[in-house]
C-alpha cells in the first residue's frame, strides 16, 4: 500500500481468516500440515473438533498471515462450521479425487458458504489425493509456477484432462472424479480450483498463494489481525490497514497479574 | 455413528452466552468430557450478534417463545416509512448487530484473562474514544458536548469556567491517582471510600467539592450509571470514575476502553467455544434441555449422574449441568428476580464523523463513542434515568461504510423507555448527522438481566446443577462475570482445580509460530 514511505520498512502484513471444509478423511488437516510444517503423516488420526494454525505467505507487495481453522469433517452435528466461517475471508473446500461423494459434499459446503458466509469470501475448491491417480507422476515432475490460477481456474486442462475422462483403473489409477467435472463446476461458481497431493506436496503452496492473491485489497484494509513487530502503528502518516486496531499483546501480558488495582 | 448417550459426560453446558462460553474456554484444556448445547440455532445467547435477517428471525422467536429468553417485546422497523430508505440499506449480511453491546475498560479483568488463555489474538480490539453529553441549548445549534474524560481534556476544555475546572481537578485528585501514575501513586486515594459513606453522587460532589451542578451529568456519564445522579451512590460513582481514569492510556494514548470488532461479546463467545471445540468438546446447536432428573442415589457418589432429556430426544447422563435460568427446562427454572431495560439498535445513514475525533496524536482511530442523554435533557424530571447511546462506526465491521449503528439503552422498560430512546436518537441525528441522516432500520426490545447495582450470589459448589446469574445489563463489561465463571470452574474441577491454573494456558502446538 504505502511502499514508498521507506525502502526498509517491512511489507504490510495482513491476517486472513481461512476455514477448511469438506467431508471426513479427504485430507483437510494433511493439506494444512503440508502447508504449515511441510510434513505429511500417513494414517493421521481424525481431527477432533477443530484445530487452529497460522502460516505466513509472502507476496511481492505484502505478507499474508493465514489464520487457519481446520474443522473436523466427521463433526457430527454441523454445529461448529457456522462459527468458523463467520467473518472468514477465505475458505478451502476439499474433496477426495478418488471419492465422488466427497465432491457432492463439497458442493453442499460451497452452497452453504455462498448463502451464509461474508459476501466477499474467496473460495477455493481443492481435489486432494492426486498421488493416488495416474497423473501423480507427471504432475510431480512438472512443478510449474501457477501464478495465473486465479484468473483461469480451468488452466492445466489441455495436458491431462481429456485422458482422465474415463479413469483407467488397470494402472492403479483410483481417480473417480474427472478433473473436467470439478473444474467446470468451479468455473461456474467462480471458485479457484486446484488438484493437490498433501502427500507429495504437489500444488499445496500454490493453493494458498492463489488465495492470498485473490483476497481483495479492500477486504484486507479492514482485515483481521496486525503484522506483529512491524511497528506500523507507531509510524506517523500513512498508516495502512490497522488504523483502528489496538494491540493487546505486550501490555496485556505485562499487566496480567496486577491489572486490577481498582 | 455413536450417539450422545454413549458418552458419560462430565459437564453439560447449556447456552452459548458469554458466561457459558468463557466457562467453555476455562474447561478447554481440562480433559473433561464436555457437551455444549444451545437451544438456539446461533451462538452467543444474550450476547449474540445478527445480520438484519437473523435479527428479524430472532425477534419472531423471542415473541413466540415468551419466557424462554431474557428478552421480550421485540420489534423490527424498516426506516421511517419513506420509500428511499430501503435502497440505502445494504444486504442483510453486511450488518453484524449486537444484542448486548458492552465496552471493555482497559483495566477490566477480562483482558488479562483473554491474554493468559491465549485467545486474544483471535480477537480484534478497537478503541472507544469520546464521551458526549446532550444539553439542549437556547440557540438549538450545538447540543452535544464532549465530556472531558481526562486531566488533559479538562485543561483544554473551553466550556468549563476556570473556577469549575479547579473544583473538578480537586475532585479527581482526591479520588485517586492520575491515569499517568496509576501504578505509582498507590494508596493516595485508597482510604477515601470511607469518607464517601452512603451519600448520593449529587450530595457528594456538592457538599465535598462544590462541583457545580452542570458538571454532575457529565461525571455521571463517565460511570455509565443507569439512574439519575440523585439516585447514584457516590460509592458506586467514585469506583467507576476511578476505573475510567485508571484505564486511560493503558493500551495507547487517548482512550481507556475497548470494543471487540465484528460484534463484541458474540465474538468473545465464539472464541471461547472454538477453544473448547479444539480441546475436544462436542457442540450441538438447536438443541436444548427438555427435562432434568437428579440422580436418585446419593449425590456424593462420584459416579452418580444427572439425567438430561435433550430436545433432539436423546437421553444423556452428566455429572454437572451449567446454564442460566433460561437454558434450563421450565420445570427447573427459578423465579427470576431481574431488572428490565429498554434497548434499541438503529442503523443510520450517516458516518457521524464528528463523534469520533482523534483523541490523541498517534493513537488509534476511535470506532466507538458514548452519548449520554440526562433525563432532563429529554424533557423529563431531573431524577429520570438517562438514555445512553453507544455509537459504533463502520470500522467495527458491524455496518457498511457511510453508516453507523446506534445502540440505545435506558433503565425504563416498555414503551416509555422506547419513546425516550427514540427521542434521543432523533436528537443525536439532528446534532451530529447532517441534513440527510436518518434511521434506516431499527430493532427494539426489552431485555432482562442484572443492573450493575445488584450483587450476584456465588455458585453453590456442592450443587451439581450450576446456575449462572442473569446476564449483566451494564454498558461496560462486568468483571463479576469472571468470578462467576471461576466459581463454576472450581466446582467442576474440584480438587483438580489446584493443579490447573484458571484460564492460564500455553499456546497450542503449531499455533502462532513466528
Amino acid at each position: 500500500m504505502s511502499e514508498s514511505t521507506s525502502a526498509n520498512t517491512a511489507k504490510p502484513s495482513s491476517s486472513v481468516k481461512l476455514v477448511l471444509l469438506g467431508e471426513a478423511a479427504v485430507g483437510k488437516s494433511s493439506l494444512v500440515l503440508r502447508f504449515v510444517n511441510n510434513d505429511f503423516q500417513e494414517n493421521k488420526e481424525p481431527t477432533i473438533g477443530a484445530a487452529f494454525l497460522t502460516q505466513k505467505c509472502s507476496l511481492p507487495t505484502r505478507t499474508i498471515k493465514f489464520e487457519i481453522w481446520d474443522t473436523a469433517g466427521q463433526e457430527r452435528f454441523a454445529s461448529l462450521a457456522p462459527m468458523y466461517y463467520r467473518n472468514a475471508q477465505a475458505a478451502l473446500v476439499v474433496y477426495d479425487v478418488t471419492k465422488p461423494s466427497s465432491l457432492t459434499k463439497a458442493k453442499h459446503w460451497v452452497a452453504e458458504l455462498q448463502r451464509q458466509a461474508s459476501p466477499g469470501i474467496v473460495i477455493a475448491l481443492v481435489g486432494n489425493k492426486l498421488d493416488l491417480t495416474n497423473d501423480a507422476n507427471e504432475a510431480a515432475g512438472e512443478a510449474q509456477p501457477e501464478a495465473e490460477h486465479e484468473s483461469s481456474p480451468a488452466d492445466g486442462d489441455e495436458a491431462t484432462e481429456e485422458t482422465q475422462e474415463e479413469p483407467d483403473v488397470s494402472n492403479g489409477d483410483a481417480r473417480k472424479v474427472p478433473t473436467r467435472e470439478a473444474s467446470a463446476y468451479a468455473e461456474e461458481e467462480g471458485l479457484l480450483f486446484f488438484e493437490t497431493s498433501a502427500k507429495t506436496g504437489h500444488n499445496v503452496v500454490d493453493v494458498f498463494t492463489a488465495i492470498a492473491n485473490a483476497i481483495p485489497e479492500s477486504s484486507l484494509k479492514s482485515g483481521r489481525g496486525a503484522g506483529a513487530g512491524t511497528g506500523q502503528t507507531s509510524l506517523s502518516g500513512g498508516r495502512p490497514a490497522e488504523d483502528s486496531r489496538v494491540n493487546l499483546g505486550e501490555r496485556g501480558a505485562a499487566t496480567a497479574k496486577e491489572g486490577c488495582a481498582c | 455413528m455413536e450417539s450422545l448417550a454413549d458418552t458419560p459426560w462430565d459437564v453439560t453446558i447449556s447456552g452459548t452466552g458469554l458466561a457459558q462460553s468463557l466457562l467453555a474456554l476455562a474447561l478447554s484444556r481440562s480433559g473433561k468430557n464436555v457437551l455444549h448445547v444451545d437451544r438456539n440455532p446461533y451462538y452467543g445467547g444474550a450476547e449474540a450478534a445478527f445480520s438484519l435477517q437473523e435479527a428479524e428471525e430472532w425477534a419472531n422467536r423471542v415473541n413466540n417463545e415468551t419466557g424462554d429468553h431474557p428478552f421480550e417485546d421485540a420489534s423490527v422497523r424498516l426506516g421511517d416509512g419513506s420509500p428511499e430508505v430501503g435502497t440505502q440499506l445494504s444486504a442483510s449480511r453486511a450488518y453484524t448487530l449486537s444484542l448486548s453491546p458492552q465496552l471493555i475498560y482497559a483495566r477490566s479483568q477480562l483482558l488479562p484473562t483473554l491474554v493468559s488463555s491465549k485467545v486474544h489474538r483471535q480477537l480484534e480490539f478497537q478503541a472507544v474514544g469520546s464521551w458526549w453529553i446532550h444539553r439542549p441549548g437556547d440557540s438549538g445549534d450545538k447540543r452535544l458536548y464532549r465530556v472531558p474524560g481526562s486531566r488533559e481534556d479538562i485543561f483544554a476544555d473551553e466550556m468549563i469556567s476556570v473556577k469549575s475546572k479547579r473544583t473538578l481537578m480537586r475532585f479527581i485528585r482526591h479520588i485517586g491517582p492520575s491515569q499517568l501514575g496509576a501504578d505509582e501513586a498507590e494508596g493516595e486515594g485508597s482510604s477515601l471510600d470511607e469518607d464517601v459513606g452512603d451519600a448520593s453522587l449529587t450530595e457528594y460532589l456538592t457538599s465535598k467539592f462544590k462541583v457545580p451542578d452542570e458538571l454532575h451529568a457529565p461525571l455521571l456519564s463517565l460511570c455509565l450509571s443507569q439512574v439519575s445522579p440523585q439516585q447514584t451512590s457516590a460509592q458506586f460513582a467514585v469506583t467507576r470514575i476511578k476505573r475510567h481514569l485508571a484505564s486511560l492510556g493503558v493500551y495507547g494514548s487517548g482512550f481507556g476502553s475497548l470494543a471487540v470488532k465484528w460484534g463484541g461479546g458474540s465474538e468473545i463467545s465464539q472464541v471461547g467455544c472454538r477453544a473448547l471445540a479444539v480441546g475436544g468438546g462436542v457442540y450441538v446447536l438447536n438443541t436444548g434441555i427438555n427435562s432434568l432428573d437428579l440422580p436418585a442415589e446419593d449425590t456424593t457418589n462420584e459416579d452418580s449422574r444427572i439425567q438430561l432429556l435433550l430436545s433432539n430426544d436423546e437421553v444423556i447422563k452428566t455429572k454437572f449441568v451449567v446454564g442460566s435460568n433460561w437454558d434450563f427446562p421450565k420445570a427447573a427454572r427459578l423465579s427470576c428476580d431481574c431488572d428490565r431495560v429498554a434497548r434499541s439498535i438503529s442503523v443510520v445513514s450517516s458516518s457521524l464523523e464528528s463523534l469520533f475525533p482523534a483523541t490523541a496524536e498517534g493513537g488509534p482511530v476511535p470506532v466507538g463513542a458514548v452519548v449520554a442523554f440526562p433525563g432532563a435533557s429529554l424533557g423529563r424530571a431531573d431524577d429520570s434515568p438517562p438514555v445512553y447511546i453507544l455509537v459504533h462506526s463502520s470500522e467495527t465491521g458491524e455496518c457498511p461504510t457511510g453508516q453507523c449503528v446506534l445502540y440505545g439503552s435506558i433503565n425504563m422498560p416498555g414503551s416509555d423507555g422506547q419513546a425516550l430512546i427514540d427521542s434521543a436518537v432523533q436528537q443525536l441525528l439532528e446534532s451530529a448527522g447532517g441534513p440527510n441522516a436518518k434511521v434506516l432500520w431499527s430493532l427494539r426490545y426489552t431485555q432482562w438481566g442484572r443492573c450493575e447495582t445488584r450483587s450476584t450470589q456465588p455458585a453453590n459448589s456442592a450443587e451439581r446443577v450450576i446456575r449462572l446469574p442473569p446476564p449483566s445489563l451494564d454498558l461496560a463489561f462486568d468483571d463479576a462475570l469472571i468470578d462467576t465463571v471461576k466459581d463454576a470452574w472450581q466446582a467442576i474441577m474440584g480438587d483438580e482445580a489446584t493443579d490447573h491454573e484458571f484460564m492460564t494456558f500455553e499456546d497450542r502446538e503449531g499455533a502462532y509460530e513466528e
